[in-house]
């Protein structure tokens, strides 16, 4: 009998003690959940994007017990790898990470995390990558899928998008906030000042406000940076010219009548602005008060500069436009 | 320039110069008038008397029923063939000017017993209408500059593609009008402000009232109208004339717009018509202030001034935001937005950046529509604001805003034409008038006159005549010298007619396709006509039921409506996007999930662009991708955009393509039977001309659909939906119902089939207990 209960309480004790020991070890699970979201709470006070590097990223983001979703952007911002698009969609990604920070909404379920590549290299080979920026959804449970990857190259990397795309991933929705841009501002008060203050200085002497010159000149560059397709270039964003890869030669002219280099639209303004010089040329030739010489000289140079440069622009345009078969001066 | 030198000279004083001079202007202008028409009739004789492409279908639909029915009742048309379930009231939303227009001509021939029919008005209408554009370009240049100009800038807009591209014969559109009523409401416009007469004001607004009915860029002109008066403000060159002119016109204008039913009360509640308010007030709050500064000493007027200025702006202020935030006043309207804020449309409404012509322009576009007008125009934007007066500065401010505009938007690129051939003109009749003058004053005028004629022919007189000049005063000491001088003007001569050239080039290579019928060209030149279009539209008018309803992308909707005179369910008047994202989500998805949206649409028919035999690039897997955008935004848990691509990111149609496209309706409706066509013996099976690869998904069925018309060269292709399919699929009657099905029917628990309590068992080889007992 003694023995039995003996053996009762060895028993119980030994299930104690392993019930204990269960508690235990599911209470450090526990514990170290609740570290890492506390740790990571903390780090989001201090900033709304969580730095990582190797050891931490295996830490919250790849070790299992998590009840949380990581965004991450896989990145290279330092100043030698030369990635300049790294650092736009850095900004754009701050603001998604702000705007998420200090939203109503704000909670635990998600934190948004970068790694450079300079801190943690071997996430980069880990996880297959090797473009950058690049980004990651982990979710809470499984493994990330296909689509937990953006798809920048489609979607671009505008906060809105990632917003979007978060909101696929995690069904949060995030409002996105942006800062207001004062640089625009910012510069537009600076101008007017500046303008204002120049008036103010110079409030005996309003000549220049009457002065024609000065008002044709803007009207002018105004009229060819729109007729030389500059606001082609600021809604597209074309390169500033190309580079063929193979032999190294430089095409400053985009090949097809679609599209357009940055470096061409320039050429095409200069050639434009040097037809309208031209032309004013031959007019001044007649007007102005000079010996016949000069006056020849000026006419025969403006007609030589309307002659010559609008059959440049001429054989720039065949040259892009198949099939075209005209041509002035020279093909 | 030809009044130079008259006076002294008996010769030219015998031969009346005025006389001459109108007969010259007369000439020239009906010249450029039979030039213009002419050159847009590219279309007409290469193939035939039709409406071209999407929008004009509709104009020419609701002007035949207006034809028909009488104004009112098209005023009343409630179009219950559009926007299936939905309907369209087309006369409240549709700028009734250009079927007014052609209406009336008709009206007008039939009284005279000129029996034409309204098709071929439509068709002839924007040519006609580019002869009477030239003329008011002529004498809206002719108050800016002089005469001489004017016909320059006349024989230019005959002539320049950037406006032959929306008129040329069978390009029924409101743009073919809207020109010719927006550089007519200009000139009268100028000249009010010059003369400062009611009568030139009220005219005026009586043609910004046709303009307004015409078309919806009638937006440009009351803003740049206010923009002038606004500038001239600030420059100081307030007048009574121009308080005179824009009162009257703002007022007039104003009430006349709002009769359009179209346009209603917009004049008054939306912003784009804001700044016409604030102008209209800033200029009678300036009068008064004028009219105070008469009786007032310098001190008195300047502390008025401040307290008149500072309330006035306070209160126009507070008003405006008051009334915005109430919601009377509508902000601005998305497309309107989107010319300023160049990222708007991109982001908010893919159904406008979708379309072609709402794309900013290269500077490619700007050269092939305007050649050597593009380089000559800022010269004279820079000689207006050297010889600056009231009317220059428009013009000025014309030019810069339409430049602007026309950068954004390719489609812009006509409301900037005008103002091009404009100082074009005043740059060439400048430099002509400087060369060709003589200096001594026995120079005969004809000359100079007839120079403006060179233009569209006579070039090779032209040539003829400055050497005779340059003969009869080979010695000059005081100007540039006549050798010089006709070496320019030979070389400005040759850079016009290449011009000429030019454009004529442009017009019968780009601008002259009806895209409703194709042309092929072989090898040896000979021409190949594909006329499927017409060929599946006439067929749709035969062989289906009256009241049948057709599905297709927004694109054919008109061409449906106009020439299969069927119903549709969205067309080219994209007003409402979740009806249109509704059949691009038909379209992106499976068959199964397309039938059940096309049964709630109760649709018979599905009509699908197919260009891959014939190698033509405008067909619908083309356009695919605009559709799945536009249903994901609509739809965004079903429709996934990257789900159309491959991994990599990539669109293609063949096998390597994504397993969603391959199956998507869109894919089989065109790509139905086609897997068994070879096309040439080089290529494989199901070889896709226009994108260039063998289809991946060739040998599928269609379940809920079923081929019903596919046209010579498959480039339109119809399909039947078929009706729900039976529930219960008897393979052959005869045969009892096998016994499974009751297995079916074994229910549980108390609802079992009925049986007996306490049935004895029956256990074979044995006795009952019953019976032992």
């Amino acid at each position: 009998m003694a023995t039995y209960s003996n053996m009762m309480l060895c028993t119980a004790f030994i299930m104690l003690l392993s019930l204990c020991f269960v508690s235990s070890v599911q209470k450090k699970k526990d514990d170290t959940l609740g570290e890492k979201v506390q740790q990571l709470m903390d780090w989001n006070n201090k900033k709304s994007i969580i730095r990582l590097n190797s050891e931490t990223f295996r830490q919250y983001v790849r070790t299992v017990p998590r009840n949380y979703s990581v965004v991450v952007m896989l990145t290279a911002l330092q100043q030698q790898r030369q990635c300049s698009v790294c650092r736009q969609a850095n900004d754009e990604y701050t603001i998604l990470a702000n705007s998420w920070r200090y939203s109503q909404l704000y909670s635990n379920r998600l934190f948004f995390a970068m790694v450079d590549y300079d801190e943690g290299p071997d996430v980069f080979s880990h996880l297959k990558i090797n473009t950058a920026p690049v980004f990651m959804h982990f979710p809470e449970k499984g493994k990330p899928k296909k689509g937990d990857t953006m798809d920048i190259n489609r979607v671009g990397f505008a906060a809105e998008q990632i917003a979007r795309w978060v909101g696929e991933r995690t069904d949060i929705q995030i409002r996105v906030f942006r800062p207001p841009n004062y640089s625009g501002t910012l510069a537009l008060a600076l101008l007017f000042s500046m303008i204002g203050g120049l008036l103010y200085l110079k409030r005996n002497n309003l000549e220049f406000i009457y002065n024609k010159t000065f008002w044709g000149m803007g009207a002018l560059a105004v009229i060819f940076a729109m007729t030389s397709g500059q606001m082609w270039n600021h809604i597209r964003g074309p390169p500033l010219m190309h580079k063929n890869p193979h032999t190294g030669q430089i095409h400053y002219i985009h090949g097809s009548s679609q599209g357009q280099f940055v470096a061409e639209t320039y050429i095409v303004m200069l050639l434009n602005g040097a037809v309208v010089g031209g032309f004013v040329m031959l007019n001044e030739a007649c007007s102005i008060k000079s010996d016949s010489g000069k006056k020849r000289v000026l006419s025969l140079v403006g007609l030589a500069f309307v002659a010559f440069f609008f059959s440049l622009l001429l054989s720039i345009f065949r040259s892009k436009y198949q099939g075209y078969p005209y041509s002035f001066l020279f093909k | 320039m030809v009044d130079t030198g008259v006076k002294t000279d008996i010769r030219s004083a015998m031969w009346k110069p005025g006389g001459w001079q109108s007969l010259l202007t007369f000439i020239i202008l009906a010249l450029a008038w039979i030039v213009g028409f002419s050159s847009r009739l590219f279309a007409v004789i290469r193939f035939e008397s039709i409406i071209h492409e999407f929008d004009p279908w509709f104009n020419y639909r609701s002007t035949h029923y207006m034809v028909v029915n009488g104004f009112y009742n098209f005023l009343n048309w409630f179009d219950d063939r559009a926007w299936y379930p939905l309907g369209r009231i087309v006369g409240g939303t549709v700028y009734p000017g250009l079927m007014l227009t052609s209406g009336t001509i008709h009206w007008f021939l039939s009284i005279l017993n000129i029996p034409v029919h309204i098709r071929d008005i439509c068709v002839f209408l924007a040519p006609i209408f580019s002869g009477l554009t030239a003329l008011s370009v002529f004498l809206f240049t002719r108050e800016i500059w002089n005469s001489g100009a004017g016909l320059f800038a006349a024989c230019f807009i005959a002539i320049v593609p950037g406006y032959i591209s929306r008129s040329v014969a069978g390009s029924y559109d409101n743009e073919g009008i809207a020109i010719f009523a927006l550089m007519f409401t200009y000139f009268l416009w100028i000249k009010s402000v010059k003369t400062g007469s009611l009568f030139w004001s009220m005219l005026t607004a009586a043609s910004y009232f046709y303009m307004v009915s015409a078309w919806g860029g009638y937006v440009f002109i009351i803003n740049l109208i206010p923009l002038h008066v606004f500038t001239l403000l600030i420059m100081g060159r307030y007048s009574r004339r121009i308080y005179i002119a824009y009162s009257t016109f703002y007022i007039v204008g104003l009430l006349m717009s709002m009769q359009v039913p179209f346009v209603g009360f917009n004049p008054i509640t939306t912003s784009e018509h804001m700044a016409s308010a604030g102008v209209f007030a800033l200029i009678n709050a300036y009068a008064i202030l004028k009219y105070v500064q008469s009786f007032l000493t310098k001190a008195e007027f300047r502390y008025f001034f401040f307290l008149a200025a500072t309330g006035a702006a306070g209160v126009i202020f507070l008003t405006v935001v008051g009334l915005t935030w109430a919601g009377i006043i509508h902000p601005w309207s998305g497309r309107f937005y989107s010319l300023w804020d160049t990222g708007y449309a991109k982001i908010h409404i893919p159904i406008i950046a979708s379309v072609s012509e709402h794309q900013p322009t290269t500077w490619v576009s700007f050269f092939f529509d305007l050649h050597i007008l593009i380089c000559a125009f800022p010269v004279g934007v820079w000689y207006c604001i050297k010889h600056v007066n009231d009317e220059r500065v428009f013009v000025v401010l014309y030019a810069i805003f339409a430049s602007y505009f026309a950068g954004v938007m390719v489609r812009l690129m006509l409301t900037l034409t005008p103002i091009v051939c404009v100082l074009a003109a005043i740059a060439f009749s400048k430099t002509f008038e400087a060369y060709l003058k003589d200096e001594t004053p026995k120079s005969s005028t004809k000359e100079s006159g007839d120079s403006l004629e060179n233009k569209n022919d006579k070039l090779y007189d032209k040539v003829g005549k400055t050497k005779k000049v340059k003969e009869e005063k080979p010695k000059d000491q005081e100007g540039v010298g006549m050798n010089i001088k006709s070496v320019i003007v030979i070389a400005l001569l040759m850079i016009l007619m290449l011009f000429a050239v030019h454009c004529t080039w442009v017009t019968s290579s780009a601008y002259s396709s009806p895209s409703i019928v194709l042309a092929s060209y072989n090898q040896d030149g000979s021409r190949t006509i594909l006329d499927d279009f017409r060929e599946a539209y006439y067929w749709l008018r035969q062989n289906t039921h009256e009241k049948a309803r057709v599905m297709s992308w927004w694109d054919y909707g008109y061409q449906i409506a106009g020439m299969g005179n069927r119903t549709t369910l969205v067309d080219n008047n994209t007003w409402n996007n979740s009806h249109i994202a509704l059949v691009g989500k038909a379209m992106s998805s499976n068959e199964t999930s397309a039938y059940k949206i096309m049964r709630m649409l109760d649709v018979d028919y599905v009509l699908v662009i197919f260009g891959g035999v014939i190698g033509y690039s405008g067909d619908d897997i083309n356009k695919f991708l605009w559709m799945v955008r536009i249903a994901e935004g609509e739809h965004p848990k079903e429709i996934r955009e990257s789900d159309y691509f491959t991994p990599q990111g990539e669109f293609r149609v063949d096998s390597a393509g994504s397993q969603t496209l391959l199956n998507c309706l869109m894919y089989k409706l065109s790509y139905f039977r086609f897997g068994e066509l070879q096309l040439d013996l080089r290529s494989p099976a199901g070889f896709d001309r226009t994108r260039g690869v063998e289809i991946g998904n060739k040998n599928f069925k269609l379940t809920h659909l079923e081929e019903a018309y596919t046209t010579e060269h498959w480039l339109v292709r119809i399909y039947r939906v078929l009706d729900l399919e039976n529930r219960i699929q008897l393979t052959s009657p005869n045969k009892p119902i096998p016994k499974s099905k009751r297995k079916s029917h074994r229910r549980t628990g108390k609802k079992k089939i009925g049986h007996i309590k306490n049935k004895p068992k029956v256990v074979k080889g044995k006795k009952s207990k019953s019976k032992v007992k």
